[in-house]
């Protein structure tokens, strides 16, 4: 009897000690590229400079901008309230607090589609989700939101209507816009909403 | 299939309960064939004539450790669904204490005391009696309470991100001084034995 | 262990080892299947607030304990760990009556203190573990055992802590035992 106790000591150290020795393995098999492609062709990842103008003025609580242009152009104009993180370091760990809140929309934007698409598509692969896109990006926030163009007479009422709604928010951001520049840098200081872990019921024992 | 399956969603609703039934019988099945339906079997482990409590309940953590860890390394359960009990520190030390007291003189834990219950005796039906009573007490002394109990919230942390020690090294460590206690306590119950007579199994 | 075959008078247990290592798996599988570990004393939690919630309702909407465990669309009896600790019980049952300690009721108590003495142990040390088992955020078993097969740091407290007292005191309860 006291032999088969040596034996299962010696099992169980093994069992133990072999934890160390065991090769590095990556288990993260992350998004399949099927899934990949089916949501990158959803037009729902997509939001209209309408839809963020709007949430940014009703100063909606579940919406972050994240600005993916270098940090340099980012301090020259950005929208209000965005943070910064450049495309190049979205993998970085010191940005993971932004993506993945709770409850949190994060809209992606840069110049054009392209850098936004891209960090979308990366921030997907790390299997974030509410994420998305602003549509056109920041030249066409200028077209449609700073600058909106009077629509022909002959356009429909929803046109005329968009353009009131356009033109408003215009006013909104051409002041907010002046009033950034005299509090300077304070807008970086976005306070970093920590990720929870799941919340699971308590109840313990 | 990855586990844990419950928390994704792999088995739904209607077996939950199944699930728990069939668990508990086994639960309680070993529990009680490993002798902890008797009160004196389990305070043995703090007089030295029995050391089943020590063996069983050690074994069972070191294997469950070891055992998760391999599961997770093989990507067959996702840890970070699995249930990390929070930690209240000053509520959760104060709990241990009283429950160890608890436990010297009631010799049952709750889970034990079931069992004990099952094969009729009525002393396990007495010590479930009181925990229904002593929950009752601390649910109407809430409102007293409440501040101290919920102190010191550490949230879901893991024994890692508290020591600083990685979970592998953890586990050895615990599985080293887990044989050793095995041994030890082997010698202990031999010689003490030897001395106390009067002592049998149930 | 031949050594203590004198001893091996009474109703024989599975090998310590052997059960340890089967509640270990059994942990496993739960933990795989549930995402937590096994409990006991939640069950009489919920008992306790299906009770208070029977005799007055009111007052266990009032205090927020039980209110944090009452649902307004089933009975807190319905609930995993009650399902679990029902089966327990029964799988103590049947283990019971598979080894022959299935007997009729009756106090188990060190010949040196009376029974009645002994209910009275049990029924302190239960209400005890009752309150100390809320403060622990849960027993033995969900605290101690489960708690710190997760790798949970409390778990690991409790489970330390636990035993550590029943150590410390042991001595002064020396006499309800042997």
């Amino acid at each position: 009897m006291n032999r088969n106790y040596l034996y299962l000591t010696m099992l169980m150290l093994a069992l133990a000690g072999g934890l160390f020795v065991l090769p590095e393995r990556n288990n993260e098999q992350g998004t399949l590229p099927e899934e990949l492609m089916w949501d990158i062709v959803q037009p729902t990842r997509y939001a209209t400079t309408d839809q963020v103008a709007r949430m940014i003025i009703e100063k909606d609580p579940t919406i972050e901008l994240i600005d993916v242009r270098p940090f340099d152009e980012y301090t020259d104009f950005s929208l209000p309230g965005a943070v910064n993180i450049p495309l190049d370091s979205i993998v970085n760990e010191n940005y993971q607090d932004y993506l993945g809140i709770q409850d949190m929309n994060a809209v992606f934007f840069s110049d054009d589609d392209i850098k936004a698409d891209q960090a979308w598509v990366i921030a997907r692969r790390m299997g974030y989700d509410n994420i998305y896109v602003m549509r056109g990006g920041l030249n066409c926030w200028v077209e449609t939101i700073i600058r909106p163009e009077k629509p022909d007479e002959t356009a429909s009422r929803q046109e005329f209507e968009k353009y009131i709604l356009r033109k408003g928010a215009s006013m909104y951001f051409v002041g907010g816009a002046k009033m950034d520049e005299n509090t300077g840098s304070k807008k970086t200081n976005v306070a970093v909403k920590r990720k929870k872990k799941a919340a699971v019921a308590e109840g313990g024992c | 299939m990855m586990g844990p399956l419950i928390p994704q969603g792999i088995i739904t609703g209607e077996w939950d309960f199944v699930i728990a039934l069939l668990l508990g019988i086994a639960f309680g099945f070993i529990l009680e064939a490993s002798g902890f339906s008797s009160s004196r079997n389990i305070a043995g482990v703090f007089y030295g004539y029995n050391f089943v409590v020590l063996r069983v309940f050690l074994t069972a953590v070191l294997v469950a450790m070891i055992g998760l860890l391999y599961f997770d390394y093989m990507g067959w359960i996702e840890m970070d669904l699995v249930y990390v009990l929070p930690t209240y520190l000053r509520s959760m030390v104060v709990g241990s204490f009283i429950m160890g007291l608890g436990f010297v003189l009631g010799g049952f834990c709750p889970g034990t005391s079931y069992t004990a219950i099952a094969i009729g005796k009525i002393d396990a039906l007495v010590f479930t009696g009181g925990l229904f009573l002593g929950i009752f007490l601390f649910s109407e002394a809430f409102p007293w309470i409440s501040g101290f109990y919920y102190s010191d919230n550490l949230g879901n942390v893991t024994v890692n991100e508290v020591l600083g020690i990685s979970n592998e090294l953890f586990t050895f460590i615990l599985v080293v001084m887990g044989l050793v206690a095995f041994w030890g306590t082997w010698l202990i119950e031999k010689r003490v034995r030897k001395t106390n007579k009067h002592y049998k199994f149930e | 262990m031949s050594a203590d075959k004198t001893m091996r008078q009474g109703p024989r247990y599975i090998n310590p080892y052997f059960g340890g290592v089967l509640l270990g798996l059994l942990l496993l599988l739960t933990m795989f299947i549930t995402g937590r570990g096994l409990g006991a004393s939640g069950a009489v939690k919920s008992a306790v607030v299906t009770t208070m919630d029977k005799i007055s309702p009111v007052h266990a909407e009032h205090n927020i304990y039980y209110s944090k465990f009452l649902s307004s669309n089933h009975s807190p009896m319905f609930n995993w760990l009650v399902f679990e600790s029902l089966g327990i019980f029964f799988g103590g049952l049947l283990s019971g009556a598979l080894y022959g300690r299935l007997k009729k009721p009756r106090i188990e108590h060190s010949p040196k203190i009376s029974g009645k003495t002994r209910l009275w142990a049990a029924g302190i040390g239960g209400v005890l573990f009752g309150v100390g088992s809320q403060f622990g955020r849960g027993c033995s078993s969900g605290a101690a055992l489960s708690g710190t097969a997760s790798f949970s740091f409390g778990g690991f407290l409790v489970m330390m802590l636990l035993f550590g007292t029943g150590y410390v005191l042991a001595y002064f309860f020396k006499k309800l035992w042997i």
